[in-house]
């Protein structure tokens, strides 16, 4: 439906004219606004329900493997939810902290209900948003149904805009699952989601249906904790905002604690003896789940070998007696859940103050997409967060923030900003969706980056400061601070690499702590650092020429000494990929008319449509002798078009 | 190393000579190394000094061993004068596989890969040096060659080597998934760190690829001969050796004199292997300046061997047998030889066993004991020449051999990540590291069989661990 056709309808009436408009203030949502925003557009954010901004419905943590390294990123692009979780985290821990720099990932505990007020603060005090509660049901296009222009509300409002960025999360056509009873709802019993998902599908975007769900949450009221094992924060943890770091912020110091538990042989019996009411295997469920994120039900049967499973119980906030049961995911009947959790040891008491459910919705299939997050089929549309077939808070912030940029950028008329496998996590969560698709809700893990070894949480404002900075997202101030920060690093590993000391016995007795010996003769101090367990901190003593340096600094250096040559490495498998990055592929090539590629390459090639030929080469069923044709007609054209002038 | 790529742009196969060539744009640093020109008609001394249209007589040497490989021509080339645009070397060889496959290794391990189906004439069209109506074609020959190429991998994939690379594959796998599982999921009690069971997976995983990749040097042994040498004192029983060898096989094929009587050679096979014996005399330190003719012929022939019988005669003197021992091992060849004592009238020599653990020390095979009249001697001679020849990697029938150069040079990197992930882990460095170090091993190792490292390993995990909220 075109602008007109909706205005003249019974009872509607024009509410406003913006340049973006965003759908859904989840985590996807608060970033896509808050950079249009920020960039200095008029924007609007829909939400269907104001109290649940930025809501975390599942597990109350931000970050985590491959995710703490998201939120980083995110931050350093001049995003909001690093800076969010900072102010609510009750507890923070940096993971795999024994096994290398590459792997380090900060995981923060969240008081739930803060972070949620706290985003909606943040958020109405930025200048240029606007923050509406109402139900958009229906993308308004040009006549074509080509091009994004404005929405329709449930009370007939119209809004128009240059853009719009739909993150509706799980919520379009909803449903809720536990047992037996199946509730037309979003999560935590919001309203769902209707017709707009129709809509999109009407102007021929492909649709999904996916399912995931969330574990029951109980009152720690009854809860015998003497026979939990309790697991403390870290207080030495770096915040995940940059700007925090540069800014000397220190993470919460009173932290609450978390708990774990295992299931018991009486939890295995209560679950198989009710397998048959499991709406996942009695078919009531339709929607694919995540492998990664499965129910208890499905562990058990999954992994039959197993006799139990670790559940972990985790604060819901400060100012609640709720508690999280994560693992102990399921979507069997009521009755069942209540026996399942008072089988488990020092829960036999324990009262359960919500259920676990499994939820449906529908999505758009990422493949139509490009990798600006922009749809291929109509423009202007932008869509980021769980309805591109992701999983997971940060995963949603991060598309959010890409899509709100681009929204942005291709409003004031600027280059788009793509960022690839190389740089960022991002760009390889980005990519994967839009050049592999998923048939499941997708996690970020550190496992899917090709180059994991430089894309560290610890660098990740090096890595994206400056085109944070060109989209117009990172202050002037903030810019200064970070620029000293980066010369303070390579001005004392030049010096590092620069400063000799002898095999002392001074020296011998701090390598001695490192196992290590000391030098046949003069060593630079560099060289000592690169070796096993020795440490910048160690060399002190021998050090004498050391200016005093925070630690965000000092343990980068480590980290770059440690690791040069691995990188070095790694930096030059990144020079080769982007040389395939670097090379275009026009939007209106005729794949059917290029005679060497195989039919299967031209089937996929035309249907994908491939932004250059690094994303081409990552399709499946695209052989190396295809880019390499590719490469060739791409040649080809750019001369003959150079003859025709 | 820029991205440099090579192959031999003539048939393979015996011929008289053949040629490499090598485009890309900085190749000839690392051909400095590996060449000394002997003479050009400019000034230059090495290749990079070289103008372009210009050629150069040189020895082609392997830059680590210093070891010269053959003599050749140099053509050069500059930039953009040459058919791919880019700086372009020719390098003409002698013929035949071996010489040609030594180059190519050379080159390989200097870090300039080989070059993927037509894709000379791709740069050259890339770099506007065919034209337009060219194009259509090159498009066609691609993927023509690459199909080509395919079917022959195709057919040996089909085979036992697919199999083996397959298991290995799925062993890497199961260790990156032991590392990826506890990196991916820390905070789970059940999965323990396990780098000790990791580094064992690597450890005979690497051996594997090692094996398959030397089985490539066995590939190119069966298409030339194996070269078995006799070397002992004149009355070791070497000639008696070589008659009944030779009789008993009863396939002597040309029976072709040394240039001088110090070596002699005989083409037999035994048990289909192709194999050239020759018999050498006299090696030993010598002043006598004919004398020193016969053996430099003789460490030419140790040098080229591909297995050695040192005989001792029975009444030879500890010294004389370990000063031949010594020879030997002073010429790197000690792993490859077998000392043979050899029985007349029932005495062998009383000092075997002091001489037999010296051999040892200096890393020789286990010695054996022959009568040359005996058939039962004979045969152990026979059995340890097709084991040496079955250790070495060409085999008949149900062996896995490796034929083609792109999968043993990929076999080769692939084998040194793995070696270094080990000492990663030894190091106690990072498992970030380690695991980084396998996912490049498993992409070479994934370029022959064509899997992709990422997606494979997220699938291993999710099958492999239980993990999740």
């Amino acid at each position: 439906m075109d602008v007109k056709e909706a205005l003249s309808r019974e009872g509607s009436y024009l509410a406003g004219e913006y340049d973006v408009i965003v759908t859904g203030a989840g985590h996807a949502g608060c970033e896509a606004a808050y950079a249009c925003a920020k960039t200095g557009l008029k924007t609007i954010l829909f939400t269907l329900f104001l109290d649940s901004i930025a809501n975390l419905p599942c597990n109350p943590s931000i970050g985590g493997t491959a995710k703490g390294q998201l939120v980083r990123e995110i931050d350093a692009l001049g995003g909001i939810m690093g800076k969010i979780a900072d102010k609510c985290a009750v507890q923070m821990r940096m993971l795999n902290r024994s096994k290398g720099p590459a792997v380090f990932s900060p995981r923060a505990q969240m008081d739930r209900n803060r972070y949620s007020a706290s985003m909606k603060a943040e958020l109405e005090r930025v200048e240029g948003l606007d923050i509406r509660q109402a139900q958009v049901k229906e993308l308004l296009t040009d006549p074509e149904g080509s091009k994004a222009e404005g929405v329709i509300t449930e009370s007939g409002a119209v809004y128009t805009a240059k853009a719009v960025v739909i993150c509706s999360g799980t919520y379009m056509e909803a449903r809720t699952i536990r047992g037996e009873v199946i509730c037309e709802s979003g999560p935590d019993g919001l309203p769902r989601s209707e017709g707009l998902s129709a809509s999109l599908a009407s102007l021929g975007i492909p649709m999904l249906r996916f399912k995931t769900g969330t574990p029951v949450r109980i009152n720690s009221g009854k809860v015998d904790f003497e026979k939990l094992t309790r697991q403390d924060g870290e207080t030495d943890v770096p915040p995940f905002s940059f700007e925090n770091e540069m800014n000397g912020f220190r993470v919460a110091q009173d932290q609450m604690p978390c708990w774990s538990v295992w299931t018991t042989p009486e939890t295995r019996e209560i679950i198989r003896s009710n397998m048959h009411r499991s709406p996942l295997y009695s078919g009531v469920i339709t929607g694919i789940g995540p492998r990664y994120c499965p129910s208890i039900e499905d562990k058990f049967v999954r992994f039959a070998d197993k006799d139990r499973h670790q559940i972990f119980i985790e604060p819901m906030g400060r100012e609640t007696s709720e508690m999280y049961l994560q693992g102990f995911s399921t979507s069997l009947p009521e009755e069942v859940q209540v026996k399942m959790v008072h089988s488990l040891p020092g829960l036999e008491n324990a009262v359960i103050q919500r259920n676990a459910y499994a939820i449906e919705y529908d999505l758009v299939d990422p493949l139509s997409l490009y990798p600006t997050l922009e749809s291929k089929v109509v423009e202007g549309l932008f869509t980021a967060g769980q309805i591109n077939g992701s999983s997971g808070y940060e995963e949603a912030a991060a598309q959010g923030i890409v899509a709100g940029i681009n929204a942005s950028l291709k409003i004031r008329g600027e280059e788009p900003m793509v960022i690839d496998r190389a740089t960022a996590y991002i760009g390889v969560l980005i990519d994967d969706l839009v050049t592999k698709g998923t048939n499941e809700p997708y996690r970020m893990m550190t496992s899917r980056a090709e180059y994991r070894l430089f894309l560290r949480q610890d660098n990740a404002d090096l890595r994206l400061t400056p085109e944070g900075r060109r989209v117009g997202l990172i202050s002037e101030e903030r810019y200064r601070l970070f620029e000293m920060k980066k010369k303070a690093i390579e001005d004392e590993i030049e010096r590092l690499k620069n400063t000799y000391t002898g095999p002392t016995e001074l020296l011998g007795q701090i390598l001695e702590q490192a196992s290590s010996v000391n030098p046949p003769s003069g060593i630079s101090l560099a060289d000592l650092i690169r070796r096993p367990h020795v440490t910048y901190d160690m060399l002190a003593p021998v050090d004498t020429g050391r200016k005093p340096l925070s630690e965000d600094i000092t343990k980068e250096v480590e980290t770059e000494l440690k690791y040069e040559g691995y990188l070095k490495l790694e930096k030059e498998k990144i020079a080769k990929f982007a040389d395939l990055e670097r090379k275009l592929i026009p939007s209106d090539v005729d794949y059917d008319s290029i005679g060497g590629l195989r039919l299967e390459a031209r089937q996929k090639l035309g249907k994908l449509r491939p932004v250059n030929l690094g994303q081409a080469s990552r399709i499946s069923g695209v052989s190396p002798a295809d880019i390499s044709v590719l490469m060739v007609y791409l040649e080809m054209r750019r001369r003959s078009e150079k003859e025709n002038g | 190393m820029a991205d440099d790529f090579c192959a031999c742009s003539t048939p393979g196969g015996k011929s008289g000579i053949a040629v490499i060539r090598i485009s890309g744009v900085d190749h000839a640093s690392f051909l400095d190394d590996a060449v000394k020109i002997i003479r050009t008609g400019s000034d230059a001394s090495s290749v990079s000094e070289m103008p372009g249209y210009t050629t150069a007589l040189a020895d082609f040497k392997d830059p680590v061993t210093g070891e010269v490989i053959d003599r050749v021509i140099i053509s050069r080339y500059k930039a953009p004068h040459s058919y791919t645009g880019q700086d372009l070397t020719e390098i003409s060889c002698h013929g035949g596989d071996a010489v040609r496959q030594e180059i190519l290794r050379v080159l390989y391990e200097g870090g300039i890969r080989p070059a993927a189906p037509g894709e000379f004439t791709k740069t050259a069209f890339i770099n506007g040096k065919i034209g337009l109506s060219e194009a259509e074609a090159v498009m066609g020959v691609i993927n023509a060659e690459s199909k080509r190429a395919l079917s022959a991998s195709g057919s040996q994939l089909a085979g036992a080597l697919s199999e083996k690379l397959s298991a290995v594959e799925e062993e890497l796998y199961k260790a990156l998934s032991l590392i990826e599982m506890i990196v991916e999921f820390p905070e789970h009690d059940d999965t323990p760190e396990n780098t000790g069971r990791v580094r064992e997976i690597i450890e005979g995983s690497c051996k594997t690829v090692r094996q398959l990749e030397k089985s490539y040097a066995k590939g190119r042994m069966l298409t030339n001969r194996m070269n078995v040498v006799l070397t002992g004192a004149p009355n070791s029983g070497k000639s008696t050796l070589l008659n009944v060898l030779a009789g008993f096989e009863r396939a002597i094929v040309t029976d072709i004199p040394g240039t001088t009587r110090d070596t002699l050679d005989l083409q037999i096979e035994v048990e289909g292997i192709p194999v050239t014996v020759t018999d050498t005399a006299g090696l030993r330190r010598t002043e006598d300046e004919v004398e020193a003719i016969g053996v430099e012929r003789a460490g030419k022939a140790i040098e080229n061997a591909d297995l050695i019988f040192l005989l001792i005669a029975p009444d030879e003197t500890q010294e004389d047998a370990k000063e031949k021992a010594d020879i030997i091992a002073g010429a790197g060849k000690a792993p490859d030889t077998i000392p043979v004592f050899s029985k007349s009238d029932e005495d062998t020599n009383i000092h075997k066993d002091s001489i037999s653990s010296y051999a040892k020390e200096k890393n020789m095979m286990d010695s054996i004991v022959i009568s040359a009249r005996d058939e039962e001697s004979i045969d152990t001679v026979r059995k340890c020449i097709v084991r040496c020849y079955e250790e070495a990697g060409g085999l008949t029938g149900t062996e896995i051999t490796v034929m083609s150069e792109r999968h043993r040079d990929l076999l080769y990197s692939a084998a040194g990540k793995l070696g270094e992930a080990m000492s990663v882990i030894d190091d106690g460095l990072g498992i970030d590291i380690a695991s980084s170090v396998i996912r490049s091993a498993l992409d070479d190792i994934g370029s022959i069989t064509g899997k992709n490292v990422s997606t494979e390993l997220v699938n291993r995990i999710f099958s492999d661990f239980c993990i999740g909220k």
